[in-house]
């Protein structure tokens, strides 16, 4: 039993819970229909405060109490959620994640963090009590209360027995801190504890939970809260809740199913208010007299007399049973995801490949014994694990989409912190790579999403000038090329400016006084450390630490960055990464007396170089009519020896870029597992990682966008 | 591949804090005729010479990478390392496997040695500290000069003769890394 | 961390326990004091004061000890309860269970 573990899942789930709040808050300023959204945010506020309460964490239950209480407001219509309400709930969410952060830190409260708590309760208080012109006519108890009228009348307390479960302790929940949270939720008028089942001498566990009370509660907090308070020990435990100013044939009907005695349990319920002496009395002879009558026990159901007595208000049911349905919804939905540790995953991913090692090793063995059978059975092992390999692949990947979502909230406040209105545009969410590189993608993505809208995208009055919309807009864009992916930040703003770059880049040095450059080579200036064009350094970008850390980063992933840019029209940046997937299918080919693989799915065509050789001098080669430049692996790697006579080529492609690799010896297409080769080999360029053959000599993999770079470089 | 000797890292450390502040245990190799000695500590397995890969564009100090049950390994040449000759491949040409690095970061690697001879327990009191001068090795990889029966023999300082930091730097130098 | 000391008031033994007596300690604690129910004598008075953390493991720990000891005829005193035991025993309404006095303190 952990209870570090299940707070550190109480911190990754109330993360998620921010996560989808803030998703709807950013919604609902579009939405025709906010209904859903609100909701959604109402019931993560909700979740966060019931579970914090379980973990004794009063500041957060303290702090989104508030918050859940004006969200409620909104729910039920009472008041309207404003573009100003909508930013201040931002702000409250803020804090509550960064509440829950400090959490790894310990419980406490900062006294900085507690004060801006406070400030932020205080400018939600106008939205609790009434908000003239942000109400709509239905008022609400808490309004009128504010108003100054006196207070209702005796509301009467609602009657919670608990009886827990002996396991209670052990799945890491303690009795205590359900009274604590309740004392949040109202005053306690009344509490007894129910010690009755602790027992003697040896037989006492002290992991078990013999615990029990039956407390009287005075709130204005609705069954469905109350209940929820006991949701995580409802199944192991016997709570029962009893509403204000309910028939005392209830709390007798309550007595009679508690296991301890009657007359104990009676005075309990005396004590706590719930019922008079008298009363008391009276139904404990009622019942006996029933219980004796004909020999039968007659008596009702808690249920049917509540219902019966209506003690239980129509809306009330219903929202039982939507929260039935939904419960049951979330478990159907439950069931098609999985939460997996990324290091499991990995050490899955890790076997997976030797076990591709090993069917390669196993197939060379088969086809050496030229056993039929034997060769049969390991070409269907191999296929098999294909499939797994396949799959175990696919379960590193993730959807691109999960980053671009986050950038929604950052172009909202930056958009508004530089008095802009720009709209985000997001195209192919679903595109899914491999989870480290989404990782590493972050940083730099958002800082050309932040150059974007601080200097690409114009202030408005420039923007009308200029004939364009108001609204400036942002769209990211990814998609799958051959072997790569492709991520496109594009804006529609004032693009680049030209002049202003050459400037810049003679004032730094960079370039010589009357040197002509292409506009890719001028663009390309900006990756330039300390480079920066713009007039007045923000609080952002701007401060020229930018862009040659965002080139540096795409280098790390080895992966490419270019611009296309038009004055006046805007820019789009691009950026290509290769799609490195553990275990991939190769083609191997020779050079000297090593191997070395390509990997399979950037491989056009193989050919023999003599009838397509164009110029040696230059590296050309001619294919049908299109022109590549070549490479030969003995040049490049420095392979001693001569080439035989008869040399080979493997076309490839890398994005839009073609070229071919001349090699000695073409051996086919295998299924392997990269191996990394670690900090020593970083910066070779050509080689991207080794990989273990069959026969137990290792290769190396040709890391084709560097080669195909060279290669085009040298052409040129 | 056959190995050697196989020395379990926890059996390595249980030897040495048995013996704890006194004594050390080193493994003694030669290269070029001379005799160096590095602590056991770093040492995980010694290996036959086996099959190497070679790198294209290294420095000529890496030699190549192994495979050494499923992961790949690069080896150092230890004489071309301090500066000297070509390490030539005998039958009794060894890869002394170790791990390096800092408790944050650690690394595997080999390094080629003409053969191993012992282990050698050496106390700290016969550790002397590198000579100043008369060494034509870098004094930084010397972590001290011990005596054994009456000769002498050069303790190395592993992790700053196999520093991946310092390799790295060099591997930038050579026309792969332009 | 649960602490047990053994010390003498005057000529009195007394048990100081300090740290936690939670569900992570429960254990510990049930079979050390247990032990010491059956040792012939007068049972020692287990001081309060240094606990910093008590939760329902707890308390159902030194209500069975309490329990314990009448049943061999034993008195067993509870003094010097810290404010993190005074704070869990007003929540749970158990200080009459246990019956010892609790002094409040003027700064509380």
């Amino acid at each position: 039993m952990d209870l570090d573990k299940a707070k550190q899942t109480f911190i990754i789930e109330a993360h998620e819970l921010l996560g989808a709040m803030e998703e709807s808050l950013l919604a609902v300023e579009g939405q025709a229909d906010p209904a859903e959204s609100v909701n959604a945010m109402f019931r993560a506020v909700h979740t966060i405060k019931g579970s914090a309460g379980l973990f004794g964490l009063d500041a957060i239950v303290h702090f989104s109490h508030t918050v859940e209480t004006a969200l409620d407001r909104v729910r039920s219509h009472q008041l309207i959620l404003s573009g100003p309400l909508v930013s201040l709930v931002l702000e409250c969410h803020d804090h509550l994640s960064s509440m829950i952060d400090g959490l790894q830190q310990g419980d406490a409260e900062s006294p900085d963090s507690h004060a801006e708590g406070e400030a932020l309760i205080s400018r939600l208080l106008p939205y609790l009590e009434g908000h003239p012109g942000a109400e709509s006519p239905a008022g609400s108890a808490l309004a009128t209360r504010a108003k100054g009228t006196p207070p209702e009348p005796e509301r009467g307390s609602w009657h919670i027995s608990a009886r827990f479960g002996p396991d209670v302790l052990r799945n890491g929940m303690d009795p205590l801190s359900f009274v604590r949270f309740l004392g949040t939720l109202g005053r306690i008028v009344h509490l007894s504890p129910i010690l009755e089942s602790l027992p003697q001498g040896p037989d006492f566990d002290p992991e078990t939970c013999y615990l029990g009370y039956e407390l009287d509660l005075e709130t204005d907090a609705d069954r469905q809260t109350l209940e929820d308070v006991f949701e995580f020990v409802r199944d192991d435990s016997q709570i029962r809740l009893i509403p204000p100013h309910s028939k005392v044939e209830e709390y007798v009907q309550l007595i009679r199913e508690l296991p301890e005695e009657d007359r104990q349990l009676g005075e309990i319920l005396v004590a706590g208010g719930s019922i008079t002496a008298k009363d008391l009395e009276q139904c404990l002879q009622l019942q006996r007299a029933e219980a004796y009558e004909g020999g039968r026990v007659q008596g009702r159901l808690l249920g049917t007399i509540l219902i019966e007595e209506q003690a239980v208000p129509p809306p009330v049911i219903a929202a039982a049973l939507d929260k039935q349905k939904k419960f049951q919804e979330r478990q159907a939905h439950d069931l098609k995801v999985v939460k997996v540790q990324a290091d499991k995953l990995d050490k899955l991913v890790d076997l997976v490949g030797e076990l591709v090692i090993a069917g390669a090793t196993a197939k060379v063995l088969a086809a050496l014994s030229r056993d039929g059978r034997m060769l049969e059975s390991t070409a269907v092992i191999n296929n098999l694990v294909e499939e797994i390999r396949d799959t175990a692949l696919g379960l590193r990947m993730v959807q691109i989409g999960e980053t671009f979502n986050r950038f929604r909230r950052i172009v909202r406040d930056v958009s508004k912190e530089m008095g802009k209105t720009i709209e985000l545009e997001i195209h192919g969410a679903e595109t899914e790579l491999d989870k480290s590189i989404v990782e590493k993608l972050n940083d730099p993505l958002m800082h050309i999403v932040r150059n974007s809208i601080d200097h690409g995208i114009e202030p408005m009055e420039v923007r009308r000038a200029r004939g364009k919309s108001d609204t400036g807009t942002l769209v990211l864009n990814a998609s799958h090329e051959s072997g790569s992916i492709l991520i496109e930040v594009s804006d529609d703003g004032g693009g680049l400016n030209r002049t202003k770059i050459l400037a810049k880049a003679l004032e730094r040095g960079l370039i010589a006084e009357g040197a002509t450059l292409s506009d890719q080579e001028a663009c390309s200036l900006i990756f330039e450390p300390g480079f920066s064009t713009a007039d007045a350094i923000s609080n952002l970008s701007g401060r020229g630490v930018g862009m040659d850390v965002v080139r540096r980063n795409i280098d790390e992933l080895r992966g490419n960055i270019e611009i296309d840019t038009e004055e006046g029209l805007g820019t789009t940046i691009r950026i290509r990464l290769p799609l490195t997937l553990a275990i991939i299918d190769g083609f191997r080919v020779g050079a000297g007396n090593a191997s070395y693989v390509i990997p399979l799915d950037m491989v056009l065509e193989c050919l023999d170089l003599g009838p397509f050789l164009e110029s040696e001098e230059h590296h050309l080669i001619n294919l049908r009519g299109e022109v590549l430049p070549f490479l030969r692996l003995r040049e490049i790697f420095q392979i001693p020896g001569e080439p035989p006579s008869r040399e080979r080529v493997v076309v490839v492609e890398y994005g839009d870029l073609r070229a071919g690799i001349v090699v000695d010896k073409l051996y086919g297409e295998f299924q392997t597992v990269i191996k990394p080769l670690g900090n020593l080999f970083r910066q070779v360029k050509g080689i991207g990682g080794s990989t273990i053959l069959g026969s137990g000599d290792v290769a190396l993999i040709l890391d084709v966008p560097q080669l195909i770079q060279s290669a085009a470089a040298v052409t040129r | 591949m056959v190995e050697l000797m196989k020395l379990n890292k926890r059996q390595a450390q249980a030897m040495t804090t048995v013996q704890a502040e006194q004594r050390g245990q080193y493994l003694a190799f030669s290269l070029g005729g001379e005799t160096f000695a590095m602590d056991i500590r770093s040492v995980k397995e010694v290996i036959q010479f086996t099959a190497l890969t070679e790198v294209p564009l290294m420095p000529t100090f890496i030699r190549g990478v192994i495979n050494l049950r499923g992961a790949v390994v690069p080896v150092i040449d230890l004489s071309i390392r301090f500066g000297r000759t070509f390490t030539e491949v005998t039958r009794r040409t060894c890869i002394v496997i170790l791990e390096v690095g800092s408790s944050e970061e650690t690394c595997v690697l080999g390094i080629m040695v003409d053969n191993v001879s012992e282990v050698l327990d050496i106390g700290e009191r016969d550790i002397e500290p590198a000579p100043a001068f008369g060494s034509n090795l870098r004094s930084e990889f010397i972590a001290g000069v011990g005596k054994v029966n009456g000769k002498f023999v050069i303790l190395l300082d592993v992790n700053r003769v196999l520093s991946v930091e310092e390799m790295a730097s060099l591997t930038a130098e050579t026309p792969a890394g332009k | 961390m649960l602490t047990i000391q053994e010390a003498k008031h005057n000529g009195h033994p007394v048990l100081k326990l300090g740290g936690e007596l939670t569900i992570y300690t429960a254990a510990e604690a049930r079979s050390t004091l247990g032990e010491r129910l059956d040792r012939k004598g007068a049972l020692p008075e287990l001081d309060l004061s240094g606990l910093e953390e008590l939760d329902t493991a707890g308390v159902q720990v030194l209500l069975w000890l309490k329990r314990e000891a009448l049943a061999r005829n034993k008195v067993l005193p509870f003094a010097n309860h810290s404010p993190a035991v005074v704070d869990v025993f007003d929540l749970l309404k158990v200080a009459a269970v246990f019956g010892d006095p609790i002094l409040i303190s003027p700064s509380r």
